[in-house]
């Protein structure tokens, strides 16, 4: 059996592990609510705007913007989006299981530290890493987003898709693959995002494929379509960071639980060692007195 | 018949209803929408956004943005949107004063930056005018 000593240091270490993972959880909560916040926010515009530009993939002609152009797909472009941090349970390696699955040739653009090591690691091709704020401000990300569609015109990258951890609540975060370019691509998705989030397909829109632009079609595509990309990937940063901060609060509290489940062993085994000590000593001390009388 | 409106903003869903009649102000001047209106697709200008519904009338001012028309559905996208009694006069004044401050540096300034100031200050000017018109 252990000495009593060894058990009190280790329940000194344990109790400071559980002082710590505690902290980190409080933390990890408050950043998690003001993240989640922003994330389900901004959702209903993303909704409407994806949902817009998938009935106007429709209704006109692809020659009218190079966003609608379907092309070849020689090199698939996608973004990862990961945490900085680690300490977030299965976070991060589920993002890279889904990541390592794509084995026709792609470039990697990495939001988050994490993210970045993993695809230097597997020696993917990253052509950028970015860092984003806890907070997402859409300047940052939309740095990102420029820099992606430019790849694409310039035809580096023939797709532009983005994965990343979607937040569902604080208990499940779901790896996704989201396609932003070229658009067309971008309705079969949208389909599943839309019963996710409880709302029922829209009912299918009738057929006629006029459509009226105002000013005129070129003009408010060459608006709408780039700020679809940038608000597109804000909101899935920011769903990004709800999920990183409530895998992280989850996985800290269950820290937080063993340690206290292992102080409890520890103190019991502690005390039984105490009481061994106890009787022994008792025991000798009589043993004594009686060999002496 | 009657349309459904939805005004959404990134930061919440401002307006969600269904409606009589609906004024969107678009970078080519006001467009007045009736239900069986045909699918459109437009550029939301700063301005006013008056809804009808029975013999209500409910003005918003909107930023900058877009509106979709398609099966009496108007979905209106912009990036700012409050209805006229959420207004506060004297805070819009300030936040306009601070943007146009702000752009009197117009050099130092990143393009992005002065492209949302610029956003700010317009508009402010059209939450104003939606205020004062209305005494």
């Amino acid at each position: 059996m252990a000495s009593t000593r060894d058990i009190r240091r280790r329940i000194k270490s344990v109790k400071n592990t559980r002082q710590i993972t505690k902290a980190m959880e409080l933390v990890a909560a408050s950043k998690m609510k003001k993240a989640q916040q922003a994330a389900l926010a901004g959702r209903p515009y993303a909704q409407l705007m994806a949902e817009m530009l998938a009935a106007l993939a429709d209704r006109v002609e692809e020659s009218f913007h190079p966003f609608l152009v379907k092309r070849e797909v020689r090199t698939r472009g996608i973004i990862l989006v990961t945490s900085d941090k680690g300490l977030c349970g299965p976070l991060n390696a589920n993002l890279f299981k889904l990541a390592a699955d794509i084995k026709t040739p792609a470039k990697f653009v990495a939001i988050g530290r994490k993210g970045a090591q993993f695809l230097v690691r597997t020696k993917r091709d990253l052509l950028a890493d970015f860092q984003v704020h806890d907070r997402v401000p859409f300047n940052e990300v939309r740095l990102v987003a420029e820099f992606m569609m430019k790849q694409y015109l310039e035809g580096v990258v023939d797709t532009v898709e983005i994965i990343w951890p979607r937040f569902k609540n604080t208990l499940i975060q779901v790896p996704t693959v989201l396609p932003l370019l070229p658009l067309a691509s971008v309705k079969a998705v949208l389909a599943e995002l839309r019963a996710d989030a409880g709302h029922p397909a829209p009912a299918t829109r009738s057929s006629d494929s006029q459509m009226l632009f105002e000013p005129d079609a070129p003009t408010v595509l060459e608006a709408l379509l780039p700020r679809f990309i940038n608000r597109e990937v804000h909101q899935q940063v920011l769903d990004a960071k709800a999920s990183e901060h409530s895998a992280r609060m989850v996985a800290m509290k269950t820290a937080k639980d063993n340690a206290t489940k292992l102080l409890g062993d520890l103190t019991l085994e502690y005390n039984k060692a105490r009481q061994a000590a106890i009787t022994q000593e008792i025991l000798e001390i009589s043993a004594a007195a009686f060999s002496a009388a | 018949m009657s349309l459904t409106l939805e005004i959404v903003t990134p930061e919440a869903r401002v307006y969600s209803d269904t409606i009589d009649t609906v004024v969107v102000p678009t970078t080519d001047g006001e467009v007045g929408i009736l239900p069986g209106h045909i699918p459109l697709l437009a550029q939301v200008d700063h301005g006013e956004l008056r809804v009808t519904k029975g013999s209500e009338t409910l003005i918003l001012a909107v930023g900058g943005g877009f509106v979709q028309v398609a099966d009496d559905k108007v979905a209106v996208l912009a990036e700012n949107a409050i209805t006229q009694e959420k207004i506060d006069e004297r805070a819009v004044e300030d936040a306009m004063k601070r943007a146009e401050d702000a752009l009197r540096g117009k050099d130092s300034l990143e393009p992005a930056e002065i492209e949302r100031l610029e956003g700010l200050v317009r508009f402010s000017v059209a939450q104003l005018d939606v205020k004062r018109r209305r005494r």
